[in-house]
């Protein structure tokens, strides 16, 4: 349903509809928010609350694979370093 | 002829000929030498949406999501990044209101899309168009405004024609038959994989890949960095409402600092 709605909006809409042009700049930023909104709460939180901390392995795992990811633009490439980190230190800790 | 129902803005006696005559089926005309040409195009990207749709299945079934259940999605939603974003909040059992508005958050980007692709769909019949917006994906998008970016001003392409048609149908039917076979294949995998391994970090990094290109500018930097400060300070709110705060807050501050870029430009 989401996913039609909003690829079929302007497909469907009446050619006489355009997106204003205010709204369209916040809607650039609507995705990079709510994926980031997903990925804060799933890796820095705990048990619905706040985890940043040294013992927190994702936190380390996402931040290696954020650095693998601006240097090679590789998404296989920074998954498998960002497990592998994830899983050394959940073995080792 | 009133097949297609009231409120129309195109009636058939204002179609022009090629269109009229495919009107009744779910396809608009195609020319097939831009169909296999587009078909060309996706082939190169085809082994990174299959692995992409194996990642995407191997999370969803290892976040609790019954294989049937993983199944209907991936065919009636049709999209990884709102598919992976859900993932978690369906299995902590996040209500389906804010499930539903999550993914409609990630699929925003699609509007713009949609906005600017629209004048080559504009003219076709309701259903095609139906079909042709579940299968316009980001890579398509991204294909197809790059090969017609030079007729953007020719006035024959403004109405869209077969040889765009062709192309876009070339790239989406590649795109969907890659990504689903990945995802089943991920479904099948995932079942067979432990669960204590913490696989769903892998969706989280997955989502981070996806995010990182969005944001290489200071106002989006801005707003993203308020959104997870935002996002966690309010986790432990009732039914994951933080989450959509977070957005408000995290887009409000981009558009604040987008101003106030702006501003100083005009001022020096």
């Amino acid at each position: 349903m989401a996913t039609l709605l909003t690829r079929g909006s302007f497909f469907m809409l009446p050619a006489r509809y355009a997106l204003p042009a205010q709204l369209e700049r916040a809607l650039r930023y609507a995705p990079a928010c709510a994926l980031t909104a997903i990925v804060a709460q799933g890796v820095l939180t705990r048990d619905h609350r706040p985890f940043i901390s040294f013992g927190n392995d994702q936190l380390w795992a996402l931040l290696g694979a954020a650095i693998v990811f601006v240097k090679s633009r590789n998404m296989l490439l920074t998954i498998a370093i960002g497990m592998t980190v994830f899983t050394v230190l959940r073995l080792w800790a | 002829m009133n097949w297609h129902g009231p409120g129309m803005m195109v009636g058939m006696s204002r179609l022009p000929a090629p269109i009229a005559r495919h009107a009744r089926g779910l396809l608009p005309p195609i020319d097939h030498v831009a169909y296999r040409e587009g078909v060309k195009a996706m082939t190169p990207l085809a082994v990174a949406i299959a692995v992409w749709g194996v990642v995407t299945g191997v999370a969803i079934v290892n976040a609790g999501l019954p294989i049937g259940a993983a199944l209907l999605m991936t065919f009636t939603v049709f999209a990884g990044s709102a598919q992976l974003a859900v993932m978690p909040l369906l299995a902590t059992g996040v209500p389906l209101p804010i499930v539903w508005v999550t993914a409609l958050l990630v699929n925003l980007r699609f509007v713009i899309f949609a906005a600017a692709s629209r004048r080559s769909f504009m003219h076709l019949p309701w259903r095609q168009r139906l079909l042709a917006s579940y299968l316009n994906g980001d890579l398509g998008f991204a294909l197809f405004s790059r090969r017609f970016a030079d007729s953007a001003l020719d006035e024959a392409a403004q109405q869209g024609n077969p040889e765009q048609w062709g192309y876009f149908y070339g790239v989406a039917v590649v795109n969907w038959a890659v990504w689903q076979a990945g995802s089943v294949a991920g479904f099948l995998i995932g079942g067979l994989m432990p669960t204590d391994w913490g696989f769903e970090l892998a969706a989280y990094i997955a989502l981070l890949a996806l995010l990182i290109p969005m944001v290489q500018r200071m106002p989006a930097i801005a707003g993203v960095v308020g959104t997870a400060t935002v996002a966690v300070l309010t986790v432990g709110w009732p039914m994951r409402l933080g989450l959509l705060l977070a957005v408000l807050v995290g887009v409000t501050i981009a558009l604040l600092g987008e101003a106030w870029r702006d501003g100083r430009v005009s001022q020096s």
